[in-house]
């Protein structure tokens, strides 16, 4: 433990200067290198989140989860061509900020920085108001289908060791993502072994890595969010269920929102920074919202009859294990902070419990009623309104 | 090298690449086309009429993703001690065009880092401790024959242009054409034509910025997308952006309904999963129809005139909102425009989409070499390269490490974590090739248990990383309805839907079946097995297929059909299971005789459940 803590010590401030070194490399031999400018602009400048027009669930899903982490992410599937990557990439913007170590790369809290740091044999002991903090937004962390586990989960820096010959840790995405989203596009098509990967650490919260005689543990909490369409292949059912909501989308057939889609998107192409600058009140007062309802969400409450009325409804759907009700608990808690509700009613839970509950049914494939009309028809039942669901 | 000029002929094609030249934003052309059309010539002359200058990168159909992606450059990081990174194809296709030969034949995960490029602009590389992004922005042009099989629908989704299929009947003339030109022309003309071509592009990209459309026509393109049953609204844009380029090229400020007419065709039909309400489907249905079966007529067209899609409705209501001229117009287009099998095409459009990375296995011993990945020398092939590049840069620490305990080293030391071992790509499993007799015969409850099987087996698809193709047998012939695929959903959609009625062509099943298996076992499946779901009682010969006349024939010759075609599928080592629908007072044994000529088991249904196949088909 001695060694590993002081490795990736030595790698937080070493990084730096190894980085910049590799990208001058790479940037002096590639032909056709320009270091991403385009690409990057891309990032910086995605379409703005408030001008989606539709698919109003997935963007509930996506909020609710920055409202409440513990939710569980969000799993997109649905038609091609529904924005559904447009939507997530954009949803950066709207973050809001957290506190963080100063220049850590895991993003790590005051408390969780000293824990780790200060279990070191040796080591002075850290004071709170010894560490230098900084205010970032909320990370995005893009995993790419191609991504290489080394590169997913972190390993020895090679531009140190070459330098150097220091063996020193280089965090990879999971480190990024510590705090924040991880993103998967096409998360039906990612290799099993990074899903292996994936599931490991969602379930427990932390990266090991263990690679030329060091060994390095780091927090990675972090919402994941994956999109992708059902007819390209089916997702790992242990994956599945580790998506705290799952929000669908549907090609939108209506005229007049597709037409307002078109010009939106249209005047976005021609001039993508008027058209951000047009937006940016918008974009403010969701990220205000969003803020509040952090700030409600400790005081939201929910009384012992709708919790029952939860665990009724998980059992009539006959839905194993409790992350049902959990989630459903968490997500209503978060509904009704966005709502500016600080009391949890049924109602709440009915606008969500679809969310919650439609990919943790149990698959029958002769059944064809919707998963969502049956969790209704359910909830009709626990309120004592089957007459008129009848 | 033949020029873009040179080529006489599919016009269609040429239109499309020239809309891409004057707008790159419209993503790409894909040329649907039978060998020999001349396609991949067109496609590489397309370098012809882009700006000079512009990079052109052909894709190798057998690329790895270190190539494609981009990676570690081995050979200058140990000359230069020093990690250089090497850009993927992707990336060197930025700005310019990524040509593919072969589209449908291009490994899934290669389709996949393309549609992610694509949806990017470009390429994320976080691999072998690289992290870099690479601008990858790039047209895409893809040639195919579509007897390869299609091409995913998720990049088709992507690509803006999807140029009608050509008949096969038109290239022979069109090659004359070519080689015909090529003897008459010298290089000096077909300079001038380039640069003049180059000239008109120029300037259309130019007018682009000054071509408007109005709201009507933007709506009418619109609701002739919904009409067409369009997924997604991605379309929308190409749509409008292939009518601004279409009216850029003649220099016009305005779009006129030419522009919305080949938008409509190239960009909107292709994509097309039915029909609008407008067309009389009926006639089409009534051509389709076949000779009476022998028996219970009164099954005939049972679901026949169902909608295939529950989102008709709303299409219903908002024609209302379209203005009717331009209405009118698109369905001019879609009308004059389309060969008269429109309904096989579109189910053809429908059918595109293919199993996912699922489908195959990434494995430590058969297959293709994909990537490499730490492991055990062990476990599996030792990657070489990947193990020599991940020991490199610890030479120096390990050898002063060594040499202060006194231990003499080779020129090399290599531990155990720097074993890479390869990872290969293989489409493992077994392809399960439901053949579902749709025929007035089968009764509807039997239609209902073969349904649950079918339904069940795709459930198990996953954990035993089978895939399931589902093939629909009525009427004058058997009709893939599934690819080989592992989406529960797309098969449950399909056999919800699946009309029942009409004769057996039963002998067409078998071929049709054999042809998916063929086709399967190119791209990798070993193991083929066909379920059979039938009552045996096969009344329609092969030839009814091209020829409604001849679907009246002897038994004798469709016993005969029927035992060849099974004889070569037994020999062929094709396993079956033959399912019997028919219930035993009627029987005359056919199913028995259908599962013995194939050298595969028999099942009774009406005593056999859903699980019960589902248990047979695995064991």
């Amino acid at each position: 433990m001695t060694q590993t803590a002081k490795a990736a010590k030595k790698t937080t401030s070493a990084k730096a200067t190894a980085t910049t070194a590799a990208k001058a490399t790479a940037e002096k031999k590639a032909a056709t290198t320009a270091k991403a400018p385009a690409a990057k602009k891309k990032s910086a400048m995605a379409f703005p989140f408030t001008s989606i027009v539709g698919q109003e669930e997935m963007k509930l899903s996506l909020i609710l989860n920055i409202i409440d982490p513990r939710i569980g992410g969000v799993l997109v599937m649905g038609h091609r061509g529904t924005g559904k990557s447009t939507t997530v990439r954009a949803l950066a913007e709207v973050l809001p900020l957290i506190d963080r170590v100063k220049g850590d790369i895991y993003n790590r809290t005051v408390e969780q920085y000293i824990e780790m740091e200060s279990g070191v044999k040796g080591a002075p002991v850290l004071k709170a108001s010894d560490v230098k903090t900084e205010k970032i937004p909320v990370p995005v962390v893009d995993l790419p289908l191609g991504a290489t586990e080394d590169r997913v989960c972190g390993t020895i820096d090679i531009e140190k060791a070459l330098t150097s010959g220091v063996k020193a840790f280089e965090p990879g995405l999971l480190a990024q993502a510590n705090r924040g989203f991880l993103y998967i596009d096409e998360v039906n098509l990612l290799d099993d072994h990074l899903v292996d990967v994936l599931l490991d650490v969602a379930a427990s919260g932390k990266n090991v890595v263990e690679r030329e005689g060091i060994s390095i543990r780091h927090p990675a909490r972090f919402v994941l969010v994956g999109s992708g369409n059902p007819e390209e292949g089916e997702l790992r059912p242990q994956l599945l269920d580790r998506f705290g909501l799952h929000a669908r989308i549907i090609t939108i057939n209506d005229v007049a929102k597709r037409v307002e889609i078109v010009k939106l998107r249209r005047e976005y192409d021609e001039d993508p920074e008027a058209f951000l600058k047009k937006v940016v009140r918008q974009q403010q007062k969701l990220q205000k919202e969003i803020v509040a309802a952090q700030k409600l969400l400790p005081k939201v409450s929910m009384d012992d009859s709708v919790l029952t009325d939860i665990a009724r409804l998980c059992m009539a759907l006959g839905i194993d294990g409790h992350r049902g009700e959990l989630t459903i608990t968490r997500t209503a808690h978060a509904f009704a902070a966005l709502q500016g509700d600080t009391n949890v009613t049924m109602e709440h839970v009915r606008k969500i419990a679809g969310l919650c509950l439609r990919h943790r049914l149990r698959k029958d494939p002769l059944e064809t009623v919707d998963a969502g009309e049956k969790i209704d028809r359910e909830l009709a039942k626990v309120l004592g309104e089957a007459e008129v669901a009848a | 090298m033949i020029a873009f000029t040179d080529i006489v002929g599919m016009d269609l094609a040429k239109q499309a690449l020239m809309l891409l030249a004057v707008d790159p934003s419209l993503g790409g052309v894909v040329i649907p086309s039978t060998v020999g059309s001349g396609k991949s010539t067109l496609a590489r002359a397309f370098a012809d009429i882009l700006p000079e200058g512009t990079p052109f990168v052909e894709l190798p159909l057998n690329v790895t993703e270190d190539r494609l992606i981009g990676g570690v450059d081995l050979e200058a990081t140990l000359a230069s001690g020093q990690r250089v990174v090497q850009h993927g194809v992707l990336s060197k296709a930025h700005k310019g065009v990524l040509y593919v030969d072969s589209l449908s034949l291009l490994d899934s995960s290669a389709v996949s880092h393309i549609m992610d490029a694509m949806s990017r602009g470009a390429v994320i590389v976080e691999r072998e401790g690289l992290s870099e992004v690479h601008p990858a922005d790039f047209m895409l042009v893809g040639t195919y024959d579509p007897s390869d099989g299609e091409v995913r629908m998720g990049l088709l989704d992507r690509i803006g242009i999807i140029v009608p299929f050509t008949p096969v009947n038109d290239y022979r003339a069109r090659k004359q054409i070519v080689s015909l030109v090529m003897g008459t022309r010298n290089e000096e003309d077909t300079q001038d034509e380039l640069r003049m071509l180059r000239g008109i592009i120029g300037a259309a990209r130019e007018q682009l910025h000054h071509v408007s459309i109005t709201n009507e026509q933007i709506k009418g393109l619109i609701q002739t997308a919904i009409s067409l049953g369009v997924e997604g609204n991605r379309v929308d844009i190409f749509a409008i952006r292939a009518a601004l380029a279409n009216a850029a090229l003649s220099q016009r400020t305005e779009v006129d309904d030419e522009d919305l007419k080949l938008a409509v065709k190239l960009v909107l039909v292709p994509r097309a999963t039915r029909m609008p309400e407008r067309e009389p489907s009926e006639e089409e249905m009534q051509q389709e129809e076949p000779p009476p079966p022998e028996e219970q007529p009164e099954q005939e067209g049972e679901d026949e005139n169902a909608p295939p899609d529950e989102t008709d409705s709303d299409a219903d209501e908002e024609q209302e909102e379209t203005p009717d001229m331009i209405e009118e117009l698109m369905m001019d287009a879609i009308e004059t425009d389309l060969p008269e099998n429109i309904l096989n095409i579109s189910l053809a459009s429908k059918k595109k989409a293919k199993s996912g990375s699922r489908g195959e296995a990434l494995n430590n011993k058969r297959g293709r070499f994909v990537r490499s990945q730490p492991g055990e020398i062990k476990s599996g092939k030792v990657a070489l390269i990947p193990t020599l590049i991940s020991a490199a840069p610890w030479q120096a620490a390990r050898k002063a490490e060594k040499a202060k305990k006194g231990i003499k080293t080779g020129a090399l030391v290599i531990s155990t974590d720097d074993v890479k071992i390869k990872r290969f790509r293989d489409k493992s499993g077994t392809l399960f090739i439901f053949m579902v007799d749709a025929s007035g015969s089968m009764a509807l409850n039997r239609m209902r248990q073969a349904k649950g099987a079918v339904a069940s087996l795709l459930q198990n698809a996953y954990v035993h990383r089978d895939q399931v193709s589902l093939i629909s047998f009525r009427g004058k012939q058997a009709q893939v309805l599934l690819p080989p695929s592992q989406s529960v959903d797309r098969a449950k959609r399909e056999l919800d839907v699946l009309p029942t009625g009409g004769g057996t062509p039963l002998a067409s099943a078998l071929l049709t079946g054999w042809e998916t298996a063929k086709q399967a076992r190119t791209k990798g499946i070993t193991q083929v097995m066909f379920v059979m779901i039938t009552d045996g009682r096969g009344n329609i010969p092969l030839a009814a297929a091209a020829d409604p006349a001849a679907a009246k024939a002897p038994k004798e010759e469709l016993e005969k059909e029927v035992e060849a075609l099974a004889l070569s599928i037994q020999s062929d080592g094709i396993a079956s299971i033959v399912v019997d629908t028919q219930m035993n007072y009627l029987s005359r044994g056919e199913a028995p005789k259908l599962a013995q000529k194939l050298g595969g088991r028999y099942f009774y249904l009406p005593n056999a459940k859903a699980e019960q196949i589902v248990e047979a088909a695995l064991s």
